[in-house]
C-alpha cells in the first residue's frame, strides 16, 4: 500500500482518558496505540460509549487532559501551548459533526467562512472563498439562507464546506450522517471520498457499517480499547487477515443489496 | 490582528443588532451613568470658568491687595473662604493705598470698601445691596462701564452716588434714575450714574456691581462714623509686562508700612480666582463621584448582559473554537463586544449630559463649559467600565470546555 511509504500524520502510544475521580473513575480510552499515515481515510466503529468520540475530540486538539502521548506531525501535543493548538486545529484540521453544528444566527456563508476569520483573511476574501467552496458543494444558490432554512443534507453539506475552507490536511467527521437518510448520506459520503481520493486524512466515527465501505481502513473500538484494526491485522497476521476482510466483504454485500 | 479586531467588531454590531431591545436597555444604564457625570463636569466647570474668565478679560494686568494670610493648604483655603464683606476689621489702610499709587508701573489703584445698610429709594432695596466705597479710579482700573451719566469724580462735592442698572429697577422701577435721590443710611445721595448690566454676580470682587451703590470715600463718612475700613485693593499695572515687578515693589512696601508683619496678600491672575475654582472643583468631584454610582449599576446591568450572551452562545463559542479560536480570541469577541454597549451607551450620554446642563443653564447664571477634557473623560470613562465589567464575562466564555459547549443544543 502507498500508504506505508508516506511519514505517519498522527501517532498515539498508550493513550488513556479518564473521566471523573475515584470511585467513578472512568476510563473512556484505556491506552490505545494508533499510527495514521497521511491519506488514509479511516473509520472508528463501536457501539456507544465506547469512546470514539473522545478519541475523535482527543485527535482534534479539543481535549488535551490526556495521559500517554500524542504526536501529531511529529510534535507532541503536550508540549504545545493552548495558542499553538488553536492555531492548528485553525490551519490543519475540519470538524464535522453529527449535529452540524451551524452558528444559527450567521448565514451559511457566513458560516463557511468563519474559520477564516481566525487565519487572519479580510473579509472579502473570506466571502470570496466561501462562496467558491460551496460552488463545489452545489450551494451556492443557498449562499444566504440561514441554517434552519436548509434541509439536513444541505446542512450537512454547508458544514463539510466549513471544514474544507481552510484547506486542512486531517478532517475529523464525527457520524457525520447520523442524521441524515439514506440518499443524503450517500451523497455526503460521496463527498468524503471524493476529499480522500485527492490526498487528504480522513478519520470518520460511524455506527453505521455500510458507511466502512468508503474507508481504507477500520478500526473497532469496545470499552475505550481497539478491538481490531484491519490494517494492523493485514501487516502483523497475514493468517488471520481473512477474519476482517471476509467480515467487510459480507458488510459491503449487504451495503449492494 | 488587525483583521480580527476588525471581524470582532463586525461580529459586536450583529450580535448587538440581533437583540436591540436588550442592547439598547443596557445601554440606557450607561448613558444615565454618563449623562450625569458629564452635566456636572460641564456644569462646575463652566461656573469656575466664570472668576478665571473675568480675570483674564481684565487684561492679565490686575493685582489684588487682600488683608490677612492667604491659608497654606488646600483644605484651609476651602473651610475659610469669605467673602471679603466678612474681613471686619482690615489690615489695610489709606496709607498703604498711597503707597501703592507712588509705586512706578502703576496705572491705577482703588480700594474697596463694602459698607452694610439700608438702600432705599422710591421703594426699600432687597436685602443683600451692598454700598462700595470706593475712588473715581474703579472705573478704570475694574473697567465699569457706565450705561448712562458718570462715574464718581474728586471734584463733586454733593453726596452722590453711582447705582447698578438692576437695582435701580428695584428701587425705583426704572433704569433711568439719573437725578433721583436714594437714601443710604438715611443719608440722600443723588444718583448721577447707572452701571451697564454686567451680569456677573460671581467676581473677584464679592461685590454684584449690578445690585450695588457706589459712593465715594469721602461721602462714605457721611453714613459711618470713621473711614471706611479698605477691604481690598484693586491696582493695575501699565501693562502685563510689569505686572510681576509692580507686585514686587507693592509687597515690599506694604511690609514696610506693616512694620514687617506679613498680614496682607498679593494676588494676581489665576491666583485670584483660585479659591473660588477650587470650591467648585472639590464640589463637582464629590457630586460627580456620586453621580458615578449610577454608572457603577449600568456597568453591572453591561456585565448581566454579556454573561446571558455568553451563556446563549455557549454552543457558537464551541464550534468557533472547534474552527481555530484561541482562547484570546474568544475574550476579544466578547470584550469587544462589552465595549460596543459601553462606548455606545457612553457617547449618547455624553451628548444627553450636554442636552442637560444646557437646559439647566437657563436656570443659572453660567452656561456649561466645553472641554476636550470633559469629552475624554467622558470616552474614557465608559471604556473603562465596559473593560472592568466585559472582562469576566468575556474570560467566562473563553474558558468554556469546547467539547461540552458543543454538546449543549440551543
Amino acid at each position: 500500500m502507498s500508504t506505508a511509504k508516506t511519514p505517519p500524520v498522527i501517532v498515539l502510544s498508550q493513550l488513556y482518558k479518564r473521566f471523573g475521580l475515584g470511585d467513578a473513575e472512568h476510563c473512556a480510552i484505556d491506552g490505545i496505540d494508533l499510527t495514521i499515515k497521511k491519506g488514509e481515510f479511516i473509520a472508528i466503529m463501536g457501539p456507544s460509549g465506547c469512546g470514539k468520540t473522545t478519541l475523535l475530540n482527543i485527535l482534534g486538539l479539543l481535549d488535551s487532559d490526556i495521559e500517554g502521548s500524542y504526536e501529531l506531525n511529529g510534535v507532541p501535543v503536550a508540549t504545545m501551548s493552548r495558542r499553538r493548538q488553536a492555531r492548528i486545529r485553525s490551519k490543519q484540521i475540519g470538524f464535522v459533526f453529527q449535529s452540524f453544528n451551524l452558528v444559527s444566527r450567521l448565514t451559511v456563508i457566513e458560516n463557511v467562512a468563519l474559520p477564516l476569520t481566525y487565519k487572519g483573511l479580510r473579509k472579502v476574501q473570506r466571502l470570496e472563498r466561501a462562496s467558491d467552496m460551496l460552488k463545489t458543494f452545489h450551494l451556492n444558490e443557498r449562499e444566504y439562507y440561514y441554517p434552519h432554512q436548509l434541509s439536513g443534507g444541505q446542512t450537512q453539506r454547508v458544514a463539510i464546506a466549513r471544514a474544507l475552507v481552510n484547506e486542512p490536511s486531517i478532517i475529523l467527521a464525527d457520524e457525520p450522517t447520523g442524521n441524515l437518510d439514506s440518499r443524503a448520506s450517500h451523497i455526503i459520503m460521496e463527498e468524503l471520498s471524493d476529499l480522500h481520493k485527492r490526498g487528504n486524512t480522513i478519520i470518520m466515527v460511524t455506527h453505521n457499517p455500510r458507511l466502512t465501505t468508503y474507508a481504507s481502513r477500520v478500526i473497532t473500538m469496545i470499552d475505550g480499547t481497539i478491538e481490531s484494526d484491519t490494517q494492523k491485522k493485514r501487516r502483523t497476521k497475514k493468517a488471520a487477515r481473512k477474519r476482517p476482510l471476509s467480515g467487510k466483504k459480507k458488510l459491503s454485500k449487504k451495503a449492494t443489496t | 490582528m488587525r483583521i480580527l479586531f476588525w471581524s470582532h467588531i463586525q461580529n459586536a454590531r450583529d450580535s448587538l443588532r440581533s437583540n436591540r431591545g436588550r442592547s439598547t436597555l443596557t445601554m440606557l444604564g450607561i448613558t444615565i451613568g454618563v449623562a450625569s457625570v458629564t452635566a456636572i463636569l460641564a456644569l462646575s466647570g463652566g461656573a469656575s470658568q466664570i472668576v478665571s474668565n473675568q480675570v483674564d478679560s481684565l487684561g492679565g494686568n490686575i493685582a489684588v491687595v487682600r488683608p490677612g494670610t492667604q491659608p497654606s493648604s488646600n483644605i484651609d483655603r476651602l473651610t475659610q473662604l469669605q467673602s471679603p464683606q466678612q474681613f471686619a476689621s482690615s489690615t489695610l489702610t489709606t496709607n498703604d493705598l498711597d503707597s501703592i499709587e507712588r509705586i512706578e508701573g502703576v496705572e491705577g489703584v482703588a480700594p474697596l470698601s463694602l459698607l452694610s445698610g439700608a438702600v432705599s429709594g422710591d421703594t426699600t432695596a432687597p436685602a443683600g445691596t451692598t454700598i462700595v466705597a470706593t475712588t473715581a479710579t474703579l472705573e478704570q482700573v475694574n473697567q465699569l462701564s457706565i450705561q448712562e451719566g458718570q462715574f464718581l469724580e474728586p471734584r463733586i462735592t454733593l453726596p452722590a452716588a453711582v447705582i447698578g442698572a438692576q437695582l435701580s429697577i428695584d428701587i425705583f422701577g426704572t433704569e433711568q434714575s439719573i437725578g433721583k435721590t436714594i437714601q443710604l443710611r438715611g443719608e440722600a445721595f443723588t444718583v448721577i450714574g447707572i452701571l451697564k448690566r454686567a451680569n456677573m454676580p460671581i467676581n473677584y470682587n464679592g461685590v454684584d456691581f449690578d445690585r450695588s451703590v457706589i459712593i465715594s470715600r469721602e461721602d462714605s463718612e457721611l453714613i459711618a462714623s470713621s473711614a471706611p475700613q479698605i477691604q481690598q485693593i484693586n491696582i493695575r499695572s501699565t501693562s502685563v509686562e510689569t505686572l510681576a515687578g509692580v507686585i514686587v515693589e507693592i509687597n515690599k512696601a506694604l511690609l514696610r508700612n506693616h512694620l514687617g508683619e506679613a498680614d496682607f496678600v498679593v494676588l494676581s491672575g489665576e491666583e485670584i480666582a483660585q479659591p473660588t475654582s477650587e470650591l467648585f472643583a472639590v464640589i463637582a468631584g464629590v457630586t460627580a463621584a456620586i453621580a458615578a454610582i449610577s454608572l457603577l449599576v449600568g456597568g453591572i446591568g453591561v456585565m448581566n448582559i454579556m454573561l446571558v450572551n455568553v451563556a446563549e452562545r455557549t454552543r457558537e463559542i464551541g464550534i468557533r473554537k472547534a474552527v481555530g479560536a484561541s482562547n484570546g480570541d474568544i475574550v476579544w469577541q466578547f470584550l469587544i463586544e462589552s465595549l460596543a454597549l459601553s462606548i455606545g451607551g457612553g457617547v449618547a450620554g455624553y451628548a444627553l449630559g450636554y442636552g442637560a446642563a444646557f437646559g439647566l443653564s437657563f436656570l443659572l447664571p453660567f452656561e456649561p463649559l466645553f472641554s476636550l477634557e470633559i469629552a475624554a473623560f467622558a470616552i474614557a470613562l465608559s471604556i473603562v467600565v465596559g473593560v472592568i465589567f466585559g472582562l469576566y464575562p468575556a474570560y467566562r466564555a473563553a474558558r468554556k470546555d469546547p467539547i461540552s459547549a458543543l454538546r449543549q443544543y440551543d
